[in-house]
């Protein structure tokens, strides 16, 4: 992968870590009908920890996110049913 | 059983910003009205959304997609509700979400996130030396020597979250006259110490930008991401429960 390829993909997940902060953690809300699957649980991994994280742990968090996603292949990702209350 | 769900609130949304456009699971977007609200939803059969980048990125453009037109109140992600349940909503909650939608109304809500590097600051933070007499011979010592070690972390962390409040100070010192209103979170535990949203009247938000631009210019010790302009996630108003 070049420099270029390397940083636009960087941009793209800071951009995705922008999206999450807003979209998970903020917006209105119906008490009670924020229902999540964590279909995808380094994705709400990631979007809960950027709303602390600097940019280096970001950095730091998403290269642990390469490693996890391994280890996520290896298993069956996880199910429906788990449901965190769209924020933190 | 198909339920909604749901992406934003509106006073004044028109058939055709939602017309033949598709969201989460590919499902017609539709628009629900009650009274002088619609929101923007689609059908969705299942019991819960799954989070995946792909719904996530869908949510986010179908308010975009409202976001071009006007300014609507944005529901948070995984809002699932059925047709009755979400017109007892906007029936209770009318009088409140259209102050909402009057406050946000010609804005967008643009975001500054200041990281600084706090560990840096804490370990040259500037604390006293003078320490007392405690002294390694003194029966006294390890637990002096304790309280000391605990008088400092109080002291940077206090330290910490005073640099913190400024720099939120001097955030909207920066803004004044552009920011309609603010929402600012600061967290001194981290580097990322102020996580701030701003309603900024549409049209200005490169002003916005450029203005944030040159205090990152002047400043070097500060990082700051900007982003935006969103639907106002942060000004809705449910916000005074959050404070």
């Amino acid at each position: 992968m070049s420099d270029a390829e390397l940083i636009l993909d960087e941009e793209e997940e800071l951009s995705l870590l922008e999206t999450l902060d807003h979209v998970l953690d903020r917006g209105l809300v119906i008490a009670g009908e924020v229902t999540i699957a964590v279909a995808d649980v380094d994705l709400v991994y990631l979007g809960l920890n950027v709303l602390l994280g600097s940019v280096e742990t970001v950095n730091r968090v998403l290269g642990a996110r390469e490693q996890r996603l391994e280890y996520l292949r290896g298993l069956k990702p996880g199910g429906e049913g788990a449901r965190p209350e769209g924020g933190r | 059983m198909t339920r909604l769900y749901a992406y934003c609130v509106g006073d004044d949304l028109a058939a055709e910003t939602v017309e033949g456009a598709s969201g989460v699971a590919g499902s017609p977007l539709v628009l629900f009205r009650r009274g002088p609200l619609a929101v923007v939803a689609s059908p969705f059969d299942g019991k819960a959304v799954p989070a995946t980048r792909e719904n996530v990125l869908e949510h986010s453009r179908v308010n975009g997609l409202v976001l071009a037109r006007t300014t609507p109140l944005p529901f948070r992600f995984g809002t699932l509700v059925d047709e009755r349940r979400l017109q007892e909503h906007l029936e209770r909650n009318e009088a409140a979400l259209l102050a909402a939608l009057g406050r946000v109304r010609g804005c967008v809500e643009m975001g500054a996130k200041v990281i600084w590097d706090a560990a840096a600051q804490s370990e040259g933070g500037g604390e006293s030396e003078d320490e007392g007499p405690a002294s390694p011979a003194s029966p006294r010592g390890a637990g002096t020597a304790f309280l000391l070690a605990k008088r400092r972390a109080l002291e940077g962390a206090e330290a910490l979250k005073g640099r913190a409040e400024e720099l939120a100070a001097l955030l909207a010192a920066r803004l004044e006259g552009l920011a309609r209103e603010s929402s600012v979170e600061v967290n001194p535990a981290g580097s990322l110490v102020v996580r701030a949203a701003h309603l900024v009247a549409r049209g200005r938000e490169a002003e916005y930008r450029e203005r944030l631009r040159a205090l990152g210019r002047e400043r070097e010790d500060l990082r700051l991401m900007l982003s935006g302009p969103w639907p106002p996630y942060s000004f809705g108003p449910q916000r005074a429960e959050r404070a």
